[in-house]
């Protein structure tokens, strides 16, 4: 069999792991990234990046090559929807940012990151011996070993990883589908320069709409389970009848299952001992632009965790876990009501575009957001961000004891 | 464009290692720079590598000799050598451009390595470890000056001039901090309000150029290269060795003044300032609402003209008052005893490290040096260190320091303000594209917002995220930093403009074809 030796082993070639990768190269350790799939590949996502997650990526990769991006090429904000009709569009705080092909993107950033990649390589498990990690991969076919002192676990919502060291784990959270379609535009009135989401309980959990490469993408996600083609004909009808939205029939479909959840709650999962989990796979999850920031800033945390583990001899879970708590508070502050209301988590101002409107339209508003959160109810969330919410304000930060 | 095409030229632009333009039409500019450099890939490092060796210059390239430079003071950028020279004298450091221009090997020069945004980390390539070259050359009492080899600590060559009495003019409050390394940027002490930065005390220099000549620069000879050399940030050559001005070596006598206004606090700073009431003075503040003015004298003479003339001028408080107050304001707010504690715990441990009796002598420090050095790194040292600051013309420092508090308190529970003037030497070409502010007239202030982080766990991106958050302040309001390079050089063209920093870029690459000196820092 085939041995590696190194000092760290990333799971996933993705955002998380070249945060992770960079941090680590840049400090001198000997990294290996595994990545399943054949280099570049394709990702299903909406490609919209948030401010801070563009200022990461330049800052630690450089200004992004024209390759890596979609046409429009950059996006200058959300625009949100309601039933009654109210639109409400909000610019990204310090102008637009860029509409990334996932693709090039991920491939150029784990390029630029300096580590080695393996790609077409498989994680099938692990065993930490304590003085080393043992992980089993494979690669077409023959087995390879891989004997490291770290593990990073950036392998997406169903990480492998964090399968092997929590076999339960999978089970025990609630899992969405989202699917979208590519279809080329006959006529489209949402204005290009914008990510569309609607809060329409009756079109899905989680309904979205944007331009790409003269394609409009929609997007629907709900509980795994449903039918995508249905849910997606019923959001493709709204949009014709409400907005005027005209399309040929889908090109393409993409479709993912997705870890939403965790990061609402406060229920992060950051592994054990040598092995931590990091990016989408720890919880990281975040919609509307925010998915890839802090996919960036928690791998960024997990490789600066190791490098601050060996220089400073201190067991790492403990300073990944100290280091973590600015990212926790960042991802689930912006679910967090209190947070919403007094503070501003996001970076598009939504309080100031919610201003603009009438007193009677943000009645409305509010009444037709209650309404869309009441599809949630089965997942009995709303007490737990309450009780979150109610630990953030008095203490300042969310409590780590609910991390796995 | 096809998938095909797209990887090839993806390949062939993820590679280059050079710099490269950002790509027009962007958005990218609004974000700043690569601030954590990719790592050079080593091509042609062993060729240059024989080279060098053949000229007799020896490159440590082992594990142990490079990770020991893996990061500096701030403990935030990390990055390795591919090899460290020591050098023994200019000639070697000559050796080293030539080849490093030939090769294109970047390398970085490193004094003390105090630097806090990774300046003098080096992401690949030759790093110059400057600390070897160390020798003071010459004293002459007569014209006051020194001469002295730069890589040599300002604390050393205190040691030094201390045997013939005498005392350099300005240097940092720390002790291993080098000559070379502080002309290069500029240097602040807290006699800076009279004595102005510590490059400007700097009479001549020997230069090693990135191209490799060896010349020697003043305000007479070669001036254009001492003016680009001083506050340069390392882009325009090596500094082997410095004449500085020299003073006599005098203990001073420090008194505090104690104020719960950062405004009033700010106000009295630059009244003393443009007075010239005090030797030396500076603000350091405990908490926004327990603000330390200190002032210092270096005769009894001007302490006495500054109780006579100024002292009635300032609303600070002594010691005593200030405690009643802030006593009084406890009582009456009970939920914020922890914050008393705080205070009380700081004048217990912090203040006593300013008059140990080790170094008072009729009431007197005598080694100033020593003592603030001591007491910065007890008291504000810590395995990560960041150090945000703003630079200000008169008018805008009030505003600036506010602002800069504001953003403090929303990201730490302790920080310090350490607040100082500057005194400017006329309008210096020097002072262009420099922590000086360009619309600052006679004299310019800082201040460095510190966050007491010891030994607890805050992410680099946290910190870095507090640090944009001040440097915003410093665009909003068109001032500058002390701290652009490294890991904050996405400002520089936000507060510098595009056009004189594409001079600057200008005359670097005519100075240095292959890009190759401290090509990390600020371009």
């Amino acid at each position: 069999m085939k041995t590696v030796k190194a000092d760290v082993l990333i799971v996933g070639a993705s955002m998380a792991s070249s945060a992770a990768a960079k941090r680590l190269v840049d400090a001198g350790l000997e990294v290996v990234a595994l990545e399943r799939r054949t280099l570049p590949r394709e990702k299903v996502c909406s490609g919209i990046l948030s401010p801070r997650g563009h200022r990461f990526l330049v800052e630690n990769f450089g200004p992004l090559p024209d390759e890596t991006l979609h046409e429009p090429k950059s996006c200058r904000g959300v625009t949100f929807h309601f039933p009654s009709m109210i639109s409400i569009p909000m610019d990204f705080t310090g102008g637009p940012t860029p509409h990334l092909y996932r693709k090039y993107s991920d491939h150029w950033a784990i390029t630029r990151s300096g580590v080695i990649v393996h790609d077409n390589t498989t994680f099938t498990g692990l065993e930490d011996t304590g003085r080393y990690i043992n992980v089993r991969a494979r690669r077409e076919g023959a087995e390879v070993l891989y004997t490291v002192r770290f593990v990073i676990g950036a392998d997406g919502p169903k990480s492998a990883v964090t399968k092997a060291l929590y076999p339960g784990y999978r089970k025990g959270i609630p899992w969405f589908m989202v699917g979208q379609k590519f279809q080329k535009i006959i006529e489209c009135p949402l204005d290009s320069d914008y990510f569309h989401f609607w809060f329409h309980p009756g079109l899905g959990h989680y309904t979205w709409s944007h331009e790409r490469n003269n394609q409009q993408i929609v997007g629907v996600g709900f509980p795994s389970g449903g039918n995508l083609h249905k849910a997606h004909a019923n959001v493709e009808r709204y949009l014709e009848e409400k907005h005027g939205v005209r399309l040929e029939p889908a090109e393409r479909l993409e479709g993912l299952a997705q870890n939403f959840g965790p990061s609402l709650i406060n229920r992060y999962v950051f592994g054990k001992g040598n092995v931590l989990i990091t990016g989408q796979a720890a919880g990281f999850f975040n919609m509307l632009a925010e998915g890839m920031s802090c996919a960036l800033h928690s791998g960024a945390i997990a490789g600066e965790s190791i490098s601050e583990a060996v220089r400073r001899n201190r067991p790492v879970q403990e300073i990944y876990r100290a280091l973590i708590a600015s990212e926790v508070k960042r991802c689930t502050d912006q679910w967090n009501p209190l947070r919403i209301i007094f503070g501003n988590p996001h970076e598009a101002d939504f309080k100031a575009s919610f201003g603009k409107l009438s007193r009677k339209e943000k009645l409305t508003v509010i009444r037709e957001l209650a309404d869309f959160l009441k599809i949630y109810a089965p997942y009995r969330w709303g007490r737990q961000i309450l009780s979150q919410s109610l630990v953030r304000m008095l203490t300042g930060e969310y409590s780590s004891g609910r991390w796995l | 464009m096809r998938d095909g095409d797209r990887k090839n030229i993806l390949m062939t632009e993820y590679n280059i290692n050079k710099e490269k333009p950002a790509p027009e039409n962007s958005i990218w500019k609004t974000v700043g720079a690569q601030t954590n450099p990719s790592r050079w890939d080593g091509a042609r490092w062993s060729s240059f590598v024989d080279h060098i060796s053949a000229r007799g210059v020896t490159v440590h390239a082992g594990r142990a000799d490079t990770s020991v430079f893996v990061s500096d003071a701030g403990g935030l950028a990390l990055g390795m050598p591919h090899g460290v020279v020591r050098p023994s004298s200019a000639s070697d450091i000559s050796e080293v451009l030539k080849a490093a221009q030939e090769y294109e090997v970047p390398v970085t020069t490193r004094g003390g390595g105090l630097t806090t945004e990774g300046e003098s980390v080096a992401f690949g390539g030759l790093l110059l470890d400057m600390s070897s070259m160390n020798r003071v050359l010459r004293i002459d009492p007569d014209g006051m000056t020194v001469r002295t080899e730069a890589g040599i600590y300002w604390h050393q060559l205190a040691e030094v001039l201390r045997r013939d009495g005498l005392d350099y003019l300005s240097a940092p409050l720390n002790l291993t901090s080098s000559v070379g390394g502080t002309l290069g940027v500029g240097g602040i002490d807290i006699n800076s309000p009279r004595l102005g930065c510590s490059a400007d005390q700097c009479l001549s220099l020997k230069v090693v150029t990135p191209t490799g000549e060896i010349v020697e620069c003043s305000t007479d000879h070669n001036p254009d290269l001492l003016e680009r050399v001083l506050l340069g940030y390392g882009q325009f050559g090596v500094i082997t060795e410095a004449t500085l001005k020299v003073r006599p070596f005098t203990p001073i006598i420090m008194k505090y003044f104690y104020y719960s206004s950062l405004r009033t606090a700010v106000e009295d700073l630059q009244f003393i300032a443009n007075e010239d009431a005090a030797d030396y003075s500076g603000i350091l503040t405990i908490m926004d609402k327990a603000i330390n003015l200190l002032v210092a004298f270096d005769s009894d003479e001007r302490e006495k003209g500054f109780n006579l003339r100024w002292r009635r001028h300032l609303r600070g408080h002594g010691e005593i008052n200030f405690g009643l107050r802030m006593a009084g304001y406890y009582l009456t707010h009970p939920w914020r005893l922890r914050e008393a504690s705080y205070l009380i715990g700081r004048r217990l441990t912090l203040f006593p490290e300013f008059s140990r009796p080790e170094y008072m002598h009729d009431n007197k420090i005598v080694d100033r040096t020593v003592v603030f050095s001591r007491a910065v790194w007890k008291f504000w040292g810590g395995s990560k260190m960041v150090i945000p600051d703003l630079a200000a013309s008169e008018e805008k420092f009030i505003e600036a320091v506010e602002r800069g508090n504001e953003v403090c308190r929303k990201y730490f529970r302790h920080y310090t303000l350490y607040c100082v003037g500057i005194k400017l030497s006329g309008r210096r070409e020097r002072y262009e594209m420099s922590c000086i502010p360009p619309d600052a007239r006679g004299m310019a202030y800082g201040c460095e917002f510190e966050p007491m982080l010891r030994d607890t766990d805050y992410s680099r991106d946290y910190l870095q995220s507090f640090k944009n958050e001040i440097y915003d302040i410093g665009v909003d309001m068109g001032l500058s930093y002390y701290r652009f390079g490294g890991m904050m050089k996405g400002y520089v063209r936000k507060a510098f403009g595009d056009e004189l920093v594409d001079k600057h870029r200008e005359m670097k690459r005519k100075a240095d074809p292959a890009m190759i000196l401290n090509r990390d820092v600020i371009f």
